[in-house]
């Protein structure tokens, strides 16, 4: 069992995406023997209202149980309150994405604040991309700027008992420890998509280190290919036990499914 | 899939180390995870980033792979040189390329690779039979890299150095990929000419469509460090299995092939 935690469905404006549409997308992850994934709007990076962007998700997620749909909210935009209630009361949304880079606000500020604040009273994890794309390749239009694990993490104690889920990040266990190889940041989970596995062994470490509730497989797709996630969680040094959180146990439990 | 009676070679990775002293621990995990993921050779090198590099570095460099090749014959060495000290490039190249074993150059963005600087060491690697790994890219920000060379460049020195095996680096490095893939549209059939699928960037459809726009007889299996992505991105690249046996390692020994030395 492979539970996808970093999917997304939606035009992306700067390059085909083959499979970005729910059925494709479906289809790719389950010839790849991932049963269930997690989804977010491409579009909501995009639209100014971006809860257009919700809409669409839980409109395009009906009758489709294989996703679990992720909402987008900007927290610099009027109404996000209502949005968030929304997504979670009528779209049975589990999760909430939030993309500083793309809605022009900064990650220490009271709007990102607020909206963290929000979430965890609602018990929902917070999905923050380091990146969408690299940026080395980018568009001229795109954003050029990425997240830093760090900053994630300083962002995550600002709120305490708040759950982040990163994802697109490339994290070392000296990034996220102290010199004791205690956690610096207690609520970050992360995603495996850009992390080295059989290299190092960097996610068995942080997942002996840092808690081996703390990884979740994640794909990127259908921005990227899907085998090199697949590689990795096979290429950790660790239990059957812990691969099986990893692959799925820890999602379903952040999420509650 | 069961890629692995391919016998992948990794055109494309490095080791550490520092004045002259090979990271072992580095080359190390280098090992293993090609162990791990099947991986039969992997040809490493040790550039330098910096302007101008001098002789003495440069030589410190290659001993730190001279010394990895000593403790496995999975490291297949590839000779950095800075063509800006032609007569000492040369010395280099003798030195560990006919005199260890070394199987290729790499170099590094010191100089364009259609620069008339690169000519004497091109014209030794052309004699010797033997390829020149690039480090290559279009990056978003030019100024992060300016004389990084892309493919413009390359069919630039296809054209001026016709009898060298030239080798353009990571496609998935970073910068975008699809840029150097239309401008390869107009390579010269008869150029000496590949790429190598390594780097970070796993987007979809960059391995397939590198194939498309060169074919499959051009396209090298590398990682540059990145593992999992460097192996499943060829797998996610729907080849055929004459394809994956090209990619994997045909195109590789058909390039070692031509050695003279």
């Amino acid at each position: 069992m492979i539970f996808d935690i970093n999917t997304a469905t939606g035009h992306w404006p700067f390059r085909r995406i083959p499979h970005e549409k729910l059925p494709a997308l479906k289809n790719l992850l389950e010839s790849k023997g991932i049963k269930g994934a997690a989804v977010v709007n491409t579009h909501g990076l995009f639209y100014k209202n971006c809860h257009d962007a919700n809409i669409e998700l839980a409109e395009a997620l009906s009758g489709k149980p294989f996703f679990i749909g992720i909402a987008t909210i900007n927290p610099a935009y009027p109404a996000w309150e209502r949005d968030l209630q929304a997504c979670v009361s009528s779209f049975s949304m589990k999760g909430v994405r939030i993309a500083p880079q793309y809605h022009d606000y900064q990650l220490g500020s009271s709007f990102a604040r607020e909206i963290l604040s929000a979430a965890t009273s609602m018990n929902l994890p917070v999905f923050i991309p380091s990146r969408v794309i690299d940026t080395r390749q980018r568009h001229w239009l795109d954003t050029n700027q990425t997240l830093d694990i760090r900053e994630i993490g300083e962002f995550s104690l600002s709120v305490p008992s708040s759950r982040i889920i990163v994802t697109e990040c490339s994290v070392s266990s000296s990034q996220v420890l102290d010199k004791k190889k205690k956690p610096l940041y207690p609520g970050l989970y992360f995603e495996i998509s850009r992390m080295s596995s059989a290299y190092g062994q960097e996610i068995a470490k942080l997942a002996k280190l840092a808690g081996t509730d703390r990884l979740l497989f994640g794909s990127g797709a259908p921005f990227k290919e899907v085998t090199p996630a697949l590689l990795k969680l096979e290429a950790i040094d660790c239990t059957q036990d812990v691969r099986k959180q990893i692959a799925y146990k820890n999602a379903h439990q952040l999420l509650g499914i | 899939m069961n890629y692995r009676k391919y016998k992948p070679v990794d055109f494309h990775n490095h080791v550490g180390g520092r004045k002259g002293k090979l990271d072992r621990k580095d080359a190390k995990m280098r090992l293993m995870a090609a162990e791990i993921l099947g991986i039969e050779k992997i040809c490493i090198s040790r550039p330098l980033t910096w302007d101008s590099p001098s002789p003495d570095e440069v030589s410190a460099c290659n001993d730190i792979i001279l010394d990895a090749m000593k403790i496995s014959k999975r490291f297949l060495g590839f000779c950095f040189v800075n063509p800006g000290y032609a007569s000492q490039s040369l010395e280099e190249m003798e030195r560990c390329i006919v005199g260890c074993g070394m199987a290729g150059i790499k170099l590094y963005h010191q100089y364009f690779i259609c620069d008339p600087a690169l000519r004497p060491v091109m014209e030794y690697a052309a004699k010797l039979g033997i390829p020149v790994l690039m480090h290559a890219g279009k990056l978003a920000n030019p100024h992060a890299q300016p004389r990084l060379s892309n493919a413009k460049h390359f069919l630039k020195a296809v054209e001026m150095f016709p009898e060298t095996t030239l080798v353009q680096g990571h496609i998935g490095g970073g910068g975008d990929w699809e840029w150097n893939l239309r401008e390869l549209e107009s390579l010269n059939p008869s150029a000496r000419f590949y790429i190598d699928t390594s780097g970070s960037v796993i987007d979809a459809g960059i391995v397939k469509r590198t194939v498309e726009a060169l074919g499959e007889n051009r396209v090298l299996f590398a990682t540059d460090g990145s593992m999992e992505e460097g192996v499943g991105k060829i797998l996610d690249a729907g080849l055929s299995e004459k394809q994956m046996v090209r990619i994997f390692s045909g195109n590789f020994h058909s390039i070692l092939s031509g050695r003279r030395y």
